[in-house]
């Protein structure tokens, strides 16, 4: 079902798109639906509700195509802040209160291994991306992870590692500018 | 507001725009820090920059593909497009194809919903409005219609009849008015993909009725030009005929 585009090849794609080019519009969507759903899926724990965000992110994406401009972004990353945002969103809006049914097979489906098939992103920002979390003690790369994967808040963070919310906001704050300065060294 | 622990103003702006890159703000931090997104070009340049660098997380999920009917749904919330699904501007250059038609439909709606009896030639002063009913068929460069308007200075209604062709274009359509002693004034953004009817406040309804052209011009989103110069290229115009 999905097929593998190289960046370029994505980006070019993404940029005929916003052309009003549907064929590359469908390209950008065989390649890249899988792993937009496997995060929205992962936030939101259900699958017609990741399904319906998967939907409506795409309809974003036809609209706002135009605006993406290659030489500043990655196309997989551009999609990927999309969807994830369009789930959090959602999750956050209270509309996903059908959660219970599908949670398993959620969790069943997403695990934290890396997903090579799936490499759109250049492996070596993986790479280092992996290596400079992985350079900040252990629970603050996991809280970091956790957040974005899941879409969690300070909050939910706090109560799920038992800390004062302080104490995660300062974990968190320093892990991102550690991580940054490693990222751009 | 400034965490103790933490360094200077700008490793705080830094901060604040990677938390909410990475959306762990409460709704009340989130909607402050989306406001300083939205005016601050730097900070939300920052929050560019963490999407950029986190979003490699999305690494650590597997992929899972969707359902056969996801695609469908999304393939019918697309608007309609002319036949050759090529180019952003394939509306404008290419909209003759098989639309006059359409066109023709659209004008006789145009005529049904405006036209009435109305012998009085028009009064320039926007005071005494007369109600000669004022159609326009907006042509492109190569002479192939876009779109018919009507207007009754009367009422000061205006009614848009684009194709739903136009809804391909990403930018935002916008209505000029061109004035007999040269010039045009901004009416303003109008929908491209469906009729529409406006209202016209008085200033523009007198303006309106001395018209004697208008004109399309298709402007970058959310910019909104001077009200007597477009930035956009114009793409579509026609003379205002009495009806």
């Amino acid at each position: 079902m999905s097929s593998i585009l190289t960046r370029d090849e994505l980006a070019l794609a993404l940029g005929r798109a916003g052309e009003g080019d549907r064929a590359a519009f469908r390209r950008v969507y065989e390649a890249t639906s899988a792993k937009l759903l496997g995060v929205t899926l992962r936030i939101l724990a259900d699958r017609q509700l990741a399904e319906d965000v998967l939907q409506d992110t795409y309809l974003t994406v036809w609209r706002k195509a135009g605006s993406f401009d290659a030489s500043r972004a990655s196309p997989i990353t551009w999609l990927v802040t999309i969807a994830r945002n369009r789930a959090i969103d959602r999750l956050r809006s209270g509309a996903s209160t059908r959660r219970s049914t599908t949670i398993d097979d959620a969790f069943e489906v997403a695990d934290d291994g890396p997903s090579p098939a799936q490499a759109l992103e250049t492996g070596d920002d993986i790479r280092r991306l992996n290596d400079c979390l992985g350079q900040l003690d252990d629970r603050t790369g996991g809280a970091i992870r956790t957040a974005f994967i899941e879409g969690a808040t300070y909050d939910a963070l706090a109560s799920r590692e038992n800390v004062p919310l302080g104490t995660m906001k300062s974990w968190i704050r320093r892990g991102l500018l550690r991580l940054r300065a490693c990222l751009e060294s | 507001m400034t965490d103790p622990t933490d360094t200077e103003g700008l490793d705080e702006d830094r901060a604040l725009a990677g938390e909410l890159a990475l959306r762990v703000l409460s709704p009340a931090e989130e909607a402050a820090a989306r406001a300083r997104e939205a005016a601050d070009p730097a900070f939300a340049a920052e929050v560019e920059t963490w999407n950029e660098q986190l979003a490699g997380l999305a690494d650590g999920v597997a992929p899972v593909a969707p359902s056969p009917y996801v695609w469908p749904r999304i393939e019918s919330g697309l608007p309609p497009v002319a036949a050759n699904d090529n180019r952003r501007l394939a509306f404008w250059r290419a909209w003759a194809v098989g639309s006059t038609g359409l066109l023709a439909a659209s004008l006789a709606a145009v005529v049904v919903l405006m036209a009435q009896p109305s012998p009085v030639p028009p009064a320039p002063a926007p005071a005494a409005p007369v109600a000669v009913t004022r159609v326009a068929t907006l042509t492109l460069e190569n002479g192939a219609a876009a779109m018919t308007i009507a207007y009754d200075p009367a009422s000061g209604e205006l009614y848009l009849a684009p194709t739903d062709k136009m809804a391909g274009d990403t930018r935002v359509p916008h209505l000029w008015l061109v004035m007999p002693e040269g010039g045009v004034q901004l009416v303003g953004a109008i929908d491209g993909s469906a009729t529409s009817r406006h209202n016209l406040g008085r200033a523009l309804s007198g303006k309106a009725g001395q018209a004697n052209a208008v004109a399309v011009s298709m402007e970058a989103p959310g910019h909104t030009p001077a009200a007597d110069k477009p930035d956009g290229p114009v793409v579509a115009s026609g003379q205002l005929q009495r009806l």
